[in-house]
C-alpha cells in the first residue's frame, strides 16, 4: 500500500456540516482516545456527512464501507486471489484501514450478518489487533485507526440488531433530523432555494414525519429535501419536484400518495 | 421502504393526511346509510371518530371529498375549543354559529397550511342571487367567509364585514358565538323562516356540527328539542347511539361492552361460506368415509381490541423471550456453494486441483466457494380449539384455558408480526358432523391489526370438538401457501368430542388420520395443550415429539423454543 492511495481517500475540501448538539466535540474525544462510534439515527439526517466532516477535521484517509448482507468476513479482511497459476492475497477495505491508520466507516452496520461483524471485535478492545486467519497472521493496528459505524434502529426488523458484544464495544451519538430552523439553514446552504420555498420544504417534511410508526416507516429525510430543492432549482415545477423527490420514493400505496401528495398541496 | 395502509380500512388516505397535519389519529368509518334520513350526505365526527358518508352529492370524486372532509374535521379537533353548549339558542343561530365557527378554524388551518384552501375551494360556488331564504344567505355567507369577497347582499356582506373586523383574535372561538348569536337574531327579525329538519350543511365536504356541539343526550327534555337545536345535524340521540354500537372503535362510547359485543353485520368480511365436505376415518372399519362431515366458515365478531392489548400488557420479559424463540423458527439457513469461477473465498483444495493438467482445459477454474443465506419463515397457522370445554379454568391457572389461549395466541402475534406475514390465526367449534365451524381471527397475508385483534379479543367458546375436520379444512389453508415449510399448531384443552359420537376413540383416530395426511402434503403439525388433562389422547393424534402443554403464558417462550428445535429436527 502507498502513500498515493491513502492520500486519495482523504478528504480534500472541508464538507458542509451543521452541528446540531455537540456531536463534534463527542467525536473528537472518542477519537483522542480511539474509541469506536457508533452513529444512530434516521436515514438521510447526516450521519455520513459527519462522519466525512469528522474525517476532514481530523485529517485522516476515510475508508467506507456500505453492509449488506452478503458482506463475509473475507470481504471486509481480504482473501487470495488466482494470479498467473498462483494466489495472491489482497487486503480488504478494514485491513487496509487498520495497517495504515484510516477512519474505516461501516455504514448500515446491521445490514451486515452478525456473525460477519465479530471480525472487528478484537479491533474494538484494548487489545486493537487484527487477526487474518486465513493468512494465519496478526497485528496490532496503526494508532490513527478509528472504527466507525453508523445504523438506523428505526425500522429495521426485530431479526436485525447487533449482538451486545459488538454494541458494547461502542460509544454512540444519536443523531435526529435537525431542528426546523437548523434544516432551512442547511437547505437553503445545499440547495441555493429562497427561503420560503425552504421553509415550505421542510413543512413538508415535518407533515411527512408524523406518519413514522403509523403509516410510513420513515418521513421525508433531509436528504431528500435536498435532492427535492435541487430540481425545483433545476426549474422543475414544485410540485411535480415535490412528488419525484419526496412522496414517490416514500410509499408505493395509491391512497397514501394520494394523502402525501395532498399534504405537499397543503403545505405550498 | 415500506408503507402500511391497513387492508380493508375505510379511507385510510385520509386517516394518514389528518395525521401528517397535525398528528391527529383519528378512526374513520363509513355512515351508515341507516342511521338517519337518506338525504344525509354530510360527515359527522364526534372527538376523533369520524364518519364519512357513503353516498356523495353529484359532480364529487371520493378522494377529493374525503380529504377535505377529514381535513376540515381535523381543523375542528386542532383549533375549536370546548364544544358550545346550545342552550338557549335558536336553530337559525345555532346553523350560524356553526358556520362561523367553521370559516374560523379553517382560517386558522389555511395560516398553518396554505394549500389548504385550494383543496376547499372547489367546493365552493357562487350561487346568483334568487329568492332570499335563509339556506341560500347561508350558502353565501359560507361562500363569502372562505373567499373574503364582498356579496351583493345586504345582510351577507354586513356579517362577512362583522367577521373579519372584530377584533378578538381568531383562536378565540367565542367571539363566533357572539357574532352568530347577533346575527341569528336578526336574520329572524327579518321574518326569513329556517327550517332545521330540512337545512343542509354547504359545501358538502362540511360536516353536520354534530360534533361542535354538546347536546345533552342523557336529558330527555333537551333530547327531544335537539332535532331542532342541532339545526346542521338533523340527527336524533338514537341516531348517535346507532352509531356507536356500529364503530366499535369509537373513543366517547364509554367502553360499554355490550355496545362492543354486538357482530358488524354491515361488513360482510368472512362472512358464512358456502359448505366444505371432508371425509372422515372410521377406525372400526378402517375406511374412511366420504363426504361425510361439513364444514363451513363463518364471521368472527368483533370487540374493542384494546381489552385484548390491555390483557397482554403486563408480559413485556416474556414478549422479548418470545421473539427471540420466534426468530429461531425463522432463522437463515446456510448453503454452501464450491467449484465456483467467482466467489468469496478461495477454495484452496479445487485451486491445486485446477493446476492439475485434466482440470486445466475445462475453462475457466472453478476454484471459488461462497456461503450464502436463505432465510424463510414458514407459513404458520394457529388453530384454536373454541369449543365448550375451554371455558373451564384449568389447574394451576388463573384464567380459564379460553382465555389462556387468547392471551397466547396475542402475544404470538405480536412476535410473528415482527418476522413475517404469512401467518394466520384461526379457530374452530362443532355441533355434530353436519355443522362444523370455523373463524378466521387473522388470516394469512393480512396485518395483525386492531381488526384482527378485535375478533381475537371477542372470540368466545361454545359447543364440540371435532378436530379432525378442522385440521383436514386448515391444511387445506395452509397447503395453498407457497413457503416451503408450512406448520400447523393446534392449540387445545383435550380430547376430539362431538354430540353425535360416542365412542371417545373415534375422533382421536380419525384427527391421527388428518394429521398424517397433512404430513404427507408437507403440513407439519403441533399441539399446545392447554392444562394436560387429556395427554395421552393429544399424544395419539400428534405424535410424543410434536406435543407440548402450558398452563401458565409466562412458559409460552420456553414451549415455543423446544418446539421449533422440534421443528427443526
Amino acid at each position: 500500500m502507498n502513500a498515493s492511495l491513502l492520500d486519495a481517500l482523504r478528504v480534500q475540501d472541508e464538507p458542509y456540516y451543521v452541528p446540531v448538539a455537540g456531536e463534534v466535540g463527542l467525536f473528537e474525544a472518542a477519537y483522542a482516545t480511539r474509541l469506536p462510534v457508533m452513529l444512530k439515527g434516521p436515514t438521510g439526517c447526516g450521519k455520513t456527512r459527519f462522519v466525512e466532516h469528522m474525517a476532514w477535521r481530523l485529517s485522516r484517509p476515510l475508508i467506507t464501507i456500505a453492509c449488506n448482507e452478503e458482506l463475509s468476513a473475507a470481504d471486509l479482511l481480504g482473501q487470495y486471489l488466482l494470479a498467473d497459476g498462483n494466489t495472491r492475497w489482497q487486503d480488504g477495505p478494514l485491513t487496509i484501514a487498520a495497517r495504515f491508520g484510516a477512519i474505516c466507516y461501516l455504514d448500515e452496520v446491521v445490514e451486515a450478518r452478525q456473525d460477519t461483524l465479530v471480525v472487528i471485535h478484537p479491533l474494538t478492545d484494548d487489545r486493537r489487533l487484527l487477526s487474518l486467519p486465513a493468512r494465519s497472521e496478526a497485528f496490532r493496528v496503526h494508532p490513527d485507526f478509528e472504527l466507525v459505524v453508523s445504523h438506523n434502529p428505526g425500522y429495521q426488523s426485530a431479526l436485525k440488531n447487533l449482538k451486545p458484544s459488538t454494541k458494547q464495544r461502542f460509544g454512540a451519538i444519536e443523531f435526529g433530523y435537525p431542528e426546523r430552523s437548523t434544516e432551512i439553514e442547511i437547505l437553503i446552504h445545499e440547495t441555493a432555494l429562497a427561503r420560503p420555498m425552504a421553509e415550505r420544504l421542510v413543512s413538508i417534511a415535518e407533515a411527512t414525519r408524523r406518519l413514522k410508526g403509523h403509516e410510513l416507516d420513515e418521513g421525508v429525510s433531509t436528504r431528500m429535501l435536498v435532492h427535492a430543492g435541487a430540481l425545483i432549482g433545476k426549474g422543475v415545477e414544485v410540485e411535480a419536484a415535490c412528488q419525484m423527490a419526496l412522496v414517490c420514493p416514500l410509499t408505493d400505496d395509491p391512497e397514501l400518495t394520494q394523502a402525501l401528495l395532498a399534504s405537499v398541496r397543503a403545505c405550498l | 421502504m415500506n408503507s402500511a395502509l391497513k387492508d380493508g380500512e375505510f379511507a385510510p388516505g385520509a386517516r394518514a393526511f389528518v395525521r401528517a397535519l397535525w398528528g391527529i389519529g383519528m378512526r374513520i368509518s363509513p355512515l351508515p346509510a341507516n342511521a338517519a334520513s337518506a338525504a344525509n350526505t354530510r360527515a359527522r365526527f364526534l372527538g376523533s371518530q369520524l364518519w364519512l358518508p357513503s353516498t356523495l352529492p353529484p359532480g364529487v370524486s371520493a378522494d377529493g371529498v374525503q380529504l377535505a372532509a377529514a381535513a376540515h374535521a381535523a381543523a375542528h379537533l386542532r383549533f375549536s375549543g370546548a364544544r358550545f353548549l346550545p342552550r338557549g339558542l335558536k336553530p337559525v343561530q345555532v346553523a350560524l354559529i356553526s358556520l362561523f365557527e367553521d370559516a374560523r378554524v379553517e382560517r386558522l388551518a389555511c395560516q398553518e397550511y396554505p394549500g389548504l384552501f385550494r383543496l376547499w375551494a372547489p367546493f365552493f360556488e357562487l350561487q346568483a342571487p334568487g329568492t332570499r331564504t335563509s339556506d341560500a344567505l347561508l350558502a353565501r355567507l359560507a361562500f363569502s367567509l372562505h373567499t373574503g369577497t364582498s356579496d351583493p347582499d345586504s345582510w351577507v356582506n354586513e356579517a362577512r364585514q362583522r367577521f373579519f373586523a372584530c377584533d378578538a383574535p381568531l383562536c378565540d372561538p367565542n367571539f363566533v358565538r357572539e357574532l352568530g348569536g347577533r346575527l341569528g337574531n336578526e336574520l329572524g327579525q327579518m321574518r326569513l323562516p329556517f327550517a332545521a329538519r330540512d337545512y343542509v350543511v354547504t359545501p358538502a365536504y362540511r360536516d353536520d356540527h354534530f360534533g361542535v356541539w354538546q347536546f345533552e343526550l342523557e336529558n330527555a327534555a333537551e333530547g327531544a328539542e335537539l332535532e331542532l337545536k342541532s339545526a346542521g345535524s338533523r340527527a336524533a340521540a338514537a341516531d348517535v347511539s346507532a352509531l356507536r354500537n356500529r364503530s366499535s372503535t369509537s373513543p366517547d362510547a364509554n367502553g360499554t361492552a355490550s355496545a362492543f359485543a354486538v357482530p358488524d353485520r354491515a361488513e360482510p368480511e368472512h362472512a358464512a361460506s358456502p359448505a366444505f365436505s371432508y371425509p372422515e376415518w372410521d377406525y372400526v372399519i378402517a375406511c374412511e368415509r366420504a363426504a361425510f362431515c361439513t364444514l363451513r366458515e363463518r364471521a368472527a365478531p368483533r370487540v374493542d381490541p384494546e381489552r385484548l392489548d390491555a390483557s397482554v400488557r403486563g408480559y413485556a420479559g416474556t414478549r422479548r423471550r418470545l421473539l427471540r424463540a420466534a426468530s429461531r423458527l425463522a432463522e437463515e439457513q446456510r448453503v454452501h456453494q464450491r467449484r465456483l469461477t467467482s466467489g468469496s473465498r478461495l477454495d484452496l483444495r479445487a485451486a491445486i486441483a485446477s493446476l492439475l493438467p485434466l482440470e486445466r482445459q475445462a475453462g475457466a477454474p472453478r476454484v471459488y466457494r461462497r456461503t450464502r443465506f436463505r432465510r424463510e419463515p414458514p407459513a404458520l397457522l394457529v388453530l384454536l380449539d373454541c369449543s365448550e370445554s375451554l371455558n373451564v379454568v384449568p389447574r394451576g391457572s388463573a384464567f380459564s384455558a379460553l382465555e389462556l389461549a387468547r392471551r397466547a395466541s396475542a402475544l404470538l402475534g405480536s412476535t410473528l408480526d415482527a418476522l413475517s406475514r404469512d401467518w394466520a390465526i384461526h379457530g374452530f367449534n362443532s355441533n355434530g358432523r353436519k355443522d362444523v365451524g370455523y373463524f378466521r381471527f387473522k388470516d394469512f397475508g393480512e396485518p395483525y391489526d386492531d381488526q384482527a385483534r378485535a375478533r381475537l379479543a371477542a372470540m368466545r367458546a361454545g359447543l364440540s370438538t371435532r378436530l379432525g375436520t378442522a385440521l383436514r379444512h386448515a391444511g387445506q389453508a395452509l397447503h395453498a401457501r407457497r413457503a416451503t415449510r408450512k406448520v400447523l399448531i393446534v392449540v387445545s384443552d383435550g380430547e376430539p368430542s362431538d354430540v353425535d359420537v360416542h365412542d371417545p376413540d373415534y375422533l382421536a383416530f380419525d384427527a391421527r388420520r388428518a394429521t398424517r395426511v397433512n404430513r404427507q402434503r408437507g403440513v407439519t403439525s403441533f399441539c399446545i395443550g392447554l392444562g394436560s388433562s387429556a395427554e395421552n389422547c393429544i399424544r395419539t393424534i400428534f405424535g410424543n415429539r410434536h406435543f407440548l402443554t402450558i398452563d401458565r403464558l409466562e412458559r409460552l417462550p420456553e414451549q415455543l423454543s423446544r418446539l421449533s428445535l422440534r421443528f427443526a429436527g
